[in-house]
This record gives C-alpha cells, sequence and structure tokens, in this order.
C-alpha cells in the first residue's frame, strides 16, 4: 500500500524556521513507523534526523508525536494508525535541536530532582528481600523506559514549564513505594512543591501516550494520597 | 543534583485535601439550595417567607458555611488555575491579593445577608 508522510524538518544551525517535507512509500501494514523513517533516511534523504538505538520499546530513545499523538516509533505499525496520510513531529514542549530530535536535558535535570535511586543508608547483610504485595506496589512504575512521551504530553507541563512532568513523578513514586528504600520522605519532599505534584490535574495525556501503558496518573494520585496521609 | 525545580516547603497536602473535602460538601449544600429555592415553590420564595426561615440558626448556619465553603473553594480553585502558568513572581502575587480581597468583600456581603434577618 502507499502511504505519504509528512514530516517535521528543521535545522536549528541553517532555518530560520520549520518546513514540512512529504515523502510517498510503498509499506506494507505489518511495517513499523520506525522502518519507514529508516528507508526514508536511506534511501531518499540521508539528512533526516531522528533517535534510535535498539527498536524494540525498550531503550525509549524514538518517542515522536505521530498525527498528534506521541508514541515510539518502534512499536507503532503502519496498520495502527489507519491513514494514508501521517505526520510526523517532534514531541511538543521540549526544544527542537533537529528535525525529530529534541534537548532532554530539562526532561532530565527533572527527573534528578526526585532522587531517582534507592536510599539505603545501612548496608544490608544480604540481599533487601520484597514480599509479592510489596512488589506488585511497583510493578507497574518499574516499567517505565524514561521516552518523555508522557512528560511533553502534559498540558500542565506546556503552561507551566517548570512543572516536573509525570515521569519524574512517576519515579518518584517508583522509589517512595519501594519497601526496600529506607527514606520514602526524601523522594516526596522532593516533588511537595508548588511545580511539583500538585500540578498535575488528572488530565489523563501521560496515560494515553504511554508507550509501556502504565497508568501514571493513577501512580500520581497515589503519590497525593501519601502526602495528605504524612500531613495529617 | 539539579535544585532549579524545588520551591516551597510549606506542603500542599492541605490545600489539595480541603479542594476536595469542600468540593464534597458544596454538592450536597448547592443541591440543597437549589431544590429549597428553585425547585419547590411550597417552600417559600418571598420575603415574608424567607424571614421566617432564617429566624432558624440552623438556616444561618447552613448559609454563613454555605458562603465560607463556595467562596474557599472556587478563588482557591481560581488560584490553583493561575498557578499553573510560569509567570513572575509580582503577576502572581498582585492576582493573589486581588482574590483574597474578593474574598474578604464577597464573605462580608454574604455574612451582611445573612446576619440582617
Amino acid at each position: 500500500m502507499q502511504v505519504k508522510f509528512s514530516i517535521f524538518r528543521y535545522d536549528a544551525s541553517k532555518d530560520e524556521k520549520p518546513y514540512r517535507q512529504e515523502f510517498s512509500l510503498e509499506v506494507e501494514p505489518t511495517d513499523r513507523i520506525l522502518d519507514c523513517l529508516d528507508r526514508i533516511k536511506w534511501d531518499y534523504d540521508g539528512s533526516l534526523t531522528y533517535r534510535r538505538s535498539c527498536s524494540h520499546g525498550i531503550c525509549g530513545s524514538d518517542a515522536i508525536n505521530i498525527n498528534g499523538k506521541n508514541m515510539l516509533a518502534c512499536q507503532v505499525l503502519i496498520q495502527d494508525i489507519k491513514k494514508k496520510l501521517i505526520r510526523i513531529d517532534p514531541i511538543p514542549g521540549m526544544p527542537v535541536i533537529k528535525d525529530l530530535v529534541v534537548d532532554m536535558t530539562d526532561f532530565f535535570e527533572k527527573y534528578e530532582v526526585v532522587k531517582p535511586y534507592l536510599i539505603a543508608k545501612n548496608p544490608p547483610a544480604k540481599e533487601r528481600l520484597q514480599s509479592q504485595a510489596e512488589r506488585a506496589l511497583i510493578d507497574e512504575a518499574v516499567n517505565c523506559i524514561l521516552c518523555g512521551a508522557c512528560t511533553s504530553s502534559c498540558p500542565s507541563m506546556w503552561g507551566n514549564p517548570n512543572y516536573l512532568g509525570p515521569a519524574a513523578l512517576l519515579k518518584a513514586y517508583r522509589f517512595a513505594f519501594d519497601s526496600r528504600d529506607e527514606a520514602p520522605a526524601e523522594h516526596l519532599e522532593a516533588i511537595d512543591t508548588n511545580d511539583g505534584v500538585w500540578r498535575c490535574h488528572t488530565i489523563f495525556n501521560c496515560v494515553e501516550a504511554c508507550p509501556k501503558e502504565i497508568n501514571l496518573t493513577w501512580h500520581i494520585s497515589q503519590l497525593k494520597k501519601k502526602m495528605v496521609e504524612r500531613e495529617f | 543534583m539539579s535544585y532549579k525545580h524545588l520551591g516551597s516547603r510549606n506542603s500542599g497536602a492541605p490545600g489539595w485535601l480541603f479542594q476536595r473535602i469542600t468540593g464534597i460538601v458544596l454538592i450536597v449544600a448547592m443541591v440543597g439550595h437549589y431544590i429549597l429555592m428553585h425547585y419547590t415553590p411550597s417552600s417559600g420564595h418571598e420575603f415574608a417567607s424567607t424571614f421566617e426561615r432564617m429566624q432558624n440558626p440552623l438556616w444561618k448556619i447552613f448559609y454563613l458555611t454555605f458562603v465560607v465553603i463556595g467562596l474557599y473553594h472556587g478563588l482557591n480553585g481560581i488560584w490553583g488555575i493561575v498557578r499553573d502558568f510560569k509567570m513572575k513572581r509580582w503577576i502572581s502575587v498582585t492576582i493573589l491579593g486581588v482574590l483574597i480581597i474578593a474574598g474578604i468583600s464577597f464573605a462580608t456581603l454574604g455574612f451582611m445577608n445573612v446576619l440582617v434577618f
């Protein structure tokens, strides 16, 4: 089948403003969007720039905006799109470096704020054990691949770029609710700010965008409940 | 470690919780008020019946609570929306000041209307 791709193009070093470039490809319904981008780059225009690494939905490097929705290019098939014209843009809310590559410095700075690591003050004599129920609390949260699809789809982040965003909050949950973490309060204090967890208004864009099907809004609501328990 | 995004140490938990509690109270109070004042002509809407009803201190307490909770919920909601946007500090402080003055003014007006009976 013939499919037309309309791709966002912009090179900050030479273009005054962005423009769109169209490519028509003969594709199979089971081709991934990433396969199509590879073919465009390899066969038509080598200057097309995008991030990719593992190509199997694990590294989280190829989050892009396809027909208005954030997705992983390596996880979406042509038949999933159901349109003959596929618009491809960089994920919104982040500065574009070139074509589909965005600057994620701010995203990772916010990630760092929540102390995204296990805080263990006392070295254990043996491995830290967890019950099945304790592990179940973080089953979804540990699946985050930090692709940024959620944070970049969040209107609260578009309105207030200082907002930590769903990815950082999910990481705070992942450690604050981990039974092995010895200082959950440190993760919680980092997000209990004007630009932290309270800026989430349960819009659910992040849930829709997450390629790992993590219910981020539910996790953020658990953080809010935890904050209230801490205060009263 | 970047502290760029760390702000006030005051917890937002009480504000978040009270917004929800007042929201639930308002649903009950609003529905009660609407049924009383707009859908049941038998309850009496003219001055005399309103005057008689308001002699009961429980109705006064109901409406005073309604005014306070409604203003808190509404103005805190606007403040929450304002804080969704990045803005200069003097602008947000000005908006907060306007909201506080509006709250005090409307509360005074509400109290005057209830306590006059």
